[in-house]
């Protein structure tokens, strides 16, 4: 009883908060991450025609040996170069589990019946709880798998290290070191599954935090403010799926042998620049 | 001393308004309704409510002038004095309801709009869109909710008022049933308030609401509460014909610029838009230049059953006419009229703003009802006035407080001490034909300005001397008990096998058949006996009647069967009433006497019930016409085909 | 694809549904029936003529008249609740073919246009039954008084008009001060659920027609006064934060209340009134 009065006393606080933090840092940090993640695709462009050093076939570097090294330089430097980063990662981590537990909650409150009143947005209402409950695992699964270790829950046992972020995290979706495996067809597959509900959950948590706020009122207002976040929200989708796609693609041992090429400062000086922007 | 309280059966306008004054004045409320009072039928007031006004007033127009139009409008049968006091606070009523927070349509400065009504050449009636008795009703309960939550007002919602109980002579509470529990109980009370509303229910299908049956009014009949004017029922001209009901197109839609027309060939099936305007016979322009579509509701309505049923040039050879808005701008339609003109959408299908309307007449209005009395204020000329002239200024000294005098006991006061009857369910203010818009004004004024005579009435009346806890115990009782036998021997009347003769929803559906075709516009003396003689029959297959349900749990089926016996009893005084006045006047127009007859009938028609014949008598009562002369009534009819319609700008 | 839109369903399909009709023809009515309170529920069917205008209302008073269900048992009439039949006094809410809406502006025309077609009567789920379809709307009322919904005039005495007001305000107003205290958006609302206890109904969701109704109060300019206790109500347990933006609530109003424009204003209130009252206190 007394969490329950707790909760009604700083009902209106708490419920804004909540609001918050899926914003402020949890929508931040998304789209910082995706951004990140999703250069294992896109980072070939990013090397700017400084990438040669890691072509290792005879047709110059190919896009994956781009995304690779231009992915590790972006972990390289969020692992060196951003200061109090634990700190960062604790309020995160404090964040998305205050944002989930009071999302729980409050999610108990209401009785979905989408079954009788089919519309869009009551659709919409539906799948932002249950994004909320099953992207609350995924995350769970994906911070505890790739950053605290529990290498017990990764098919083919492959700890992620930042040293080595892309081959070891192909590995840990793909299953194995070497080829796809079937748990690792799982394992992409709740990725793909946790990416989109989670990028619904923050481009739909967005349009109503507008109308929670009160920031648009009337009904134009709230269309126009609802294709911004659609936008936005195919924008951050893109990104989720070309992450996962790259990390799909990309084969272990090729990708290492790019890290290796890193790590052993062969290329070393003349990029660094280049990937801290 | 214990608390004084005052029980008021009825949250319709009049009963909130009453609550409302009571409560504020330090009285205990305690509200009874059958429905939450937020739903009452006086939700469905559309066009608005009339008040002399600062723009109407620079055109000559004035509080007596509203007086005077409402003493012509309802042909010289009204009591003058009530009447004149009700036009002179108009205006402050509508003030107050602006404080309230009703949303009254305004002018681009910002200032009340107004529009144009029946019965009028001036703007005067003041609307919130095409709700205005919502918007009303909203502001009143929500005053009233406020009280509530003080602890002033008690509500009892959905819970049925069966008799007042009378001792000492006086009134000194009711019975009433809880409709989900069926439980049977007394309440005390110093004095009681009837808003109970009308009785169009009688009739079968109308525009009122489902709970307007008149049963309230006629249990106080039957306690000996005398029934002032019943023949007196007013029938809209225009109404929606529907399976249910028959709903109301209000006057606003002529007000704003409707037009009333049939095709001049009979039976034209035509779509009426490609009929042309040679083609089309505007016959209320045509007969009355002046007024044209505007004329009173009477007027209006003969007219239409004239053309319809007589000359048979109704639309399609069927009972209706066009009432057209087509050439009027959709987007002010819309702005003005758009709620009623949705129902129309939403009941028939067709966009009235695109395709003319068609309408027939339907029963609308109880000018009839308790008879109350009054105590005359000091305004007193001594000779009756001739017929304002318009545009004239009022008389020195006709100004507010002189009409009547504020807070005697006897202001809307029936025969019977301690009961009051305020709002549509009492006689008083609009004679033998009631204006648009008149109405919601009646029913708030009688609130405001009667509720201080019944304050007054609890705190220096008789209940001074003996307050309603010190009425003995016995007097409830034997009251409670004469309804919990009427309500067990109804409900054990379910297992009797009924068949068509003794179902209480075929009686009621006979009656209102009969009544609407015998009791509205046209009425004949042959007719009416008839009609008696039809509920002679009712009455008797009605005291051997057998219900469907016998539940002891929310039984409304009970509840409806005994409306249906006590609506027998007001249909009993409306044919008799209508037969006893042997006169055409306002509403009430007999084939048979078809002049107004003021030496003999310009009277109150008084119907009393007798217990030991149980049946109605009629008799005859003065009037209070001390302050206009009766004039003849004609709205400037003329035959003459090419005078000018009326301007709508004045 | 995607739909912001505060409306569902295409008026030109119910035209042409009613033109359909035929008249004098019969239809199937299934009405979900209880006989007070926690009591089992059970479904009865009765066979029902119906000519055109026939409404749902109609159809009742036909049942009760003559109550025999299609296996010729003969049975009750339907308890309901009902009163203007034009849709503006808010009693007759029913729960029909699945989904709630008055049930005295719902035409067989074009609910069951064909010979046999059928109709489902249900009560709304988000109220106690009383009997049959009618339910308890009490609570509906109660938070009516939670908001304050009223403005807070000095008294009846004579003290000359009110405020002036644009007629832009008015017509903000006007539409905000129809609504009928139907519960079709509660019914239809995901966040507002049954409570039997009346001790829970403070603290549970208090819905959108409530708060549309502070927010009508808000904007007069005499009910501003008790603007900032309508607010703290409204930013308490069950105030306007437990709104999970459904937006159902708009799309089954009979009487379209920007319902989610109120929501989103209430919103903006209580967000500056928290920041205030923070800085303030
Ligand atoms: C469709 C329509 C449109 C109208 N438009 C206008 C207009 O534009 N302008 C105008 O001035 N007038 C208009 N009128 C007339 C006006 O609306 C009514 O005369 C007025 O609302 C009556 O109010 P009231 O308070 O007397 O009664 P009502 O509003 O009828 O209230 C009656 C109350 O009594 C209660 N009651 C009844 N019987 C019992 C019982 N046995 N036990 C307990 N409670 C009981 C009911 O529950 C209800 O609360 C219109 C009327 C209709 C039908
Ligand atoms: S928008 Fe809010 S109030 Fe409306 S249905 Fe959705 S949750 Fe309920
Ligand atoms: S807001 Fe609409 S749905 Fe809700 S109670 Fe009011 S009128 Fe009914
Ligand atoms: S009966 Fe009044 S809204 Fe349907």
């Amino acid at each position: 009883m007394a969490s329950q009065s707790f909760l009604d006393r700083h009902h209106f606080l708490l419920r804004r908060l909540h609001s918050l933090t899926g914003i402020v840092p949890i929508g931040v940090f998304l789209i910082a991450h995706l951004t990140t993640n999703s250069s294992l695709l896109w980072g070939k462009a990013g090397l700017r025609g400084t990438g040669d050093h890691y072509s290792f076939g005879k047709d110059g570097v190919t896009l994956l040996e781009g995304g690779v090294a231009y992915f590790q330089k972006e972990v390289t430097w969020i692992n060196e170069q951003v200061p109090h980063l634990l700190l960062i990662e604790l309020t995160l981590w404090l964040s998305i589990a205050f944002h989930a537990v009071l999302g729980v909650i409050y999610a108990r409150t209401g009785r979905a019946n989408t079954s009788r009143y089919e519309y869009q947005s009551n659709w919409r209402y539906r799948l932002q709880r249950l994004s909320g409950y099953l992207g609350i695992l995924f995350i769970f699964y994906h911070v505890a798998t790739l950053r605290w270790g529990w290498t017990f829950l990764v098919p083919g046992g492959t700890a992620w290290s930042h040293d080595f972020a892309a081959s070891t995290l192909a590995a840990a979706i793909r299953g194995s070191e070497t080829g796809f495996t079937a748990a690792g067809f799982a394992v992409a597959l709740l990725y793909f599954l946790g990416v989109t509900l989670l990028v619904f959950h923050f481009a739909n948590g967005l349009w109503t935090a507008a109308i929670t706020w009160g920031l648009t009122i009337s009904q134009r207002a709230q269309e126009r403010w609802g294709y911004a976040c659609f936008a936005l929200g195919a924008g951050l989708m893109v990104m989720g799926w070309a992450s996962l796609l790259g990390a799909v693609m990309i084969d272990p041992a090729k990708a290492r042998a790019v890290e290796q090429s890193i790590q052993e400062g062969k290329v070393g000086e003349s990029l660094a620049g280049q990937a801290d922007r | 001393m214990a608390q004084q309280r005052v029980i008021i059966v009825g949250g319709g306008l009049a009963g909130l308004a009453g609550s409302v004054r009571l409560a504020e004045a330090g009285v205990h409320v305690d509200l009874f309704s059958l429905v939450p009072v937020k739903r009452s039928h006086s939700v469905c007031a559309q066009g608005g409510i009339n008040a002399c006004n600062d723009v109407a007033r620079q055109q000559g127009y004035s509080e007596y002038e509203h007086f005077d139009e409402t003493i012509y409008g309802g042909d010289f049968l009204a009591d003058q004095h009530p009447v004149l006091e009700m036009a002179n606070w108009a205006p402050k009523i509508i003030d107050l309801l602006d404080r309230m927070g009703v949303p009254f349509n305004r002018t681009s400065e910002g200032f009340r709009d107004l529009r144009l009504f029946g019965g009028s050449l001036f703007k005067r009636t003041h609307f919130a869109g095409a709700t205005t008795g919502q918007q009303l009703i909203y502001a009143l309960d929500e005053q009233a909710r406020r009280y509530e939550s003080e602890g002033k007002v008690t509500k009892y919602e959905y819970w049925e008022f069966l008799r007042p109980v009378i001792e000492e002579g006086r009134c000194v509470g009711i019975v009433a049933q809880d409709m989900r529990t069926m439980q049977i109980r007394a309440f005390r009370a110093d004095a009681v308030v009837m808003a109970t509303g009308g009785c169009g229910l009688v009739y079968g299908k109308s525009t009122n609401s489902i709970i307007c049956t008149g049963a309230a009014a006629a249990r106080c009949f039957k306690a000996g509460a005398w029934y002032g004017n019943p023949e007196m029922i007013q029938v809209h001209p225009t109404a929606i014909p529907g399976a249910d009901k028959l709903r109301l197109m209000s006057e606003s839609a002529r007000g704003e610029g409707g037009r009333v027309w049939v095709p001049r060939k009979p039976g034209d099936s035509r779509d009426p838009k490609n009929i042309p305007d040679a083609e089309r016979w505007y016959f209320l322009e045509e007969k009355y230049p002046a007024y044209g579509n505007i004329v009173p509701r009477d007027i209006a309505t003969r007219e239409i059953f004239d053309v319809c049923v007589n000359q048979g040039l109704g639309v399609g050879g069927e009972n209706s006419v066009y009432l057209d808005l087509t050439h009027r701008d959709p987007e002010y339609l819309q702005r003005k009229l758009g709620g009623i003109l949705e129902i129309y959408e939403k009941f028939v299908g067709v966009d009235p703003k695109r395709t003319p309307m068609k309408i027939f007449p339907a029963v609308h209005y109880s000018m009839g009802g308790l008879f109350t009395t009054f105590a005359k204020g000091r305004y007193n000329p001594t000779q009756p006035l001739p017929k304002h002239k318009s545009g004239s200024a009022a008389p020195l000294g006709a100004e507010v407080g002189l009409g009547m005098a504020m807070g005697e006991f006897a202001n809307a006061q029936t025969n019977i001490p301690g009961l009051y009857a305020f709002g549509e369910v009492n006689f008083a203010y609009h004679g033998a034909n009631r204006l648009g818009a008149n109405a919601l004004l009646s029913c708030i004024f009688d609130g405001l300005f009667c509720g201080v005579s019944v304050a007054n009435y609890v705190r220096d009346g008789a209940p001074k001397a003996r307050p309603h806890d010190q009425i003995p115990q016995g007097a409830f009782d034997r009251e409670v008990e004469i309804e919990a036998r009427r309500y067990k021997e109804l409900a054990a009347s379910a297992s009797r096998s009924g068949d068509e003769k003794t179902n209480p929803y075929a009686i009621h559906r006979e009656l209102g058949n009969e009544m609407t075709a015998a009791c509205t516009v046209v009425k004949s003396e042959s007719r009416l006996v008839q009609c008696l003689e039809k509920i002679a029959e009712l009455r008797e297959r009605f005291s051997r009647v057998a219900v469907s349900d016998a539940a002891a749990w929310t039984n409304q089926t009970l509840n409806y069967a005994r409306a249906v016996g006590d609506m027998l009893i007001v249909a009993e005084a409306i044919a008799k009433g209508s037969i006893a006045r042997k006169e055409s006047r306002g509403a009430h127009y007999r084939t048979d006497y078809p002049t107004r007859d003021d030496a003999n009938y310009m009277k109150t028609t008084l119907a009393k019930y007798d217990e030991g014949t149980d049946s109605v008598t009629v008799e005859f009562a003065p009037i209070d016409a001390s302050l206009i002369a009766p004039t003849a009534r004609t709205y400037g009819k003329t035959d003459k085909k090419d005078a000018k319609p009326v301007a709508a700008g004045v | 694809m995607l739909n912001f839109s505060p409306s569902e369903g295409s008026a030109a399909a119910a035209a042409a549904r009613r033109a359909s009709a035929k008249p004098g023809r019969t239809i199937r009515v299934s009405v979900k029936r209880c006989e007070g309170p926690g009591q089992d529920s059970r479904w009865e069917t009765f066979s029902v003529k119906v000519d055109r205008g026939a409404n749902v209302i109609s159809v009742l008073q036909q049942i009760a008249a003559n109550p025999v269900t299609v296996e010729g048992k003969r049975t009750t009439p339907v308890v309901w609740d009902s009163g203007c039949l034009e849709e503006v006094c808010g009693a007759c809410t029913m729960v029909i073919n699945g989904k709630v809406r008055q049930s005295c502006s719902c035409l067989m025309d074009e609910y069951a246009p064909g010979e046999g077609d059928e109709i489902t009567l249900e009560p709304m789920t988000k109220f106690p039954v009383v009997r049959d379809l009618w339910v308890d709307r009490s609570r509906l009322f109660h938070n009516l008084a939670r908001v304050k919904a009223w403005v807070p005039i000095d008294g009846t005495y004579y003290l000359g008009a009110g405020p002036r007001e644009k007629p832009q305000q008015q017509e903000v107003r006007y539409k905000l001060s129809e609504c009928m205290s139907c519960g079709c958006c509660l019914e239809a609302c995901p966040q507002f659920n049954l409570e039997e206890n009346p001790a829970d109904w403070n603290t549970a969701f208090i819905g959108a027609h409530a708060i549309s109704q502070a927010r009508l109060f808000n904007e007069h300019e005499t009910g501003k006064a008790l603007r900032d206790e309508r607010l703290e109500v409204l930013m308490g347990p069950g105030g306007v934060s437990d709104c999970g933006n459904a937006q159902n609530c708009v799309k089954v109003c009979p009487k379209h209340i920007p319902l989610t424009e109120s929501i989103a204003s209430v919103g903006r209130a209580v967000t500056l009134h928290g920041l205030t009252r923070w800085f303030k206190a």
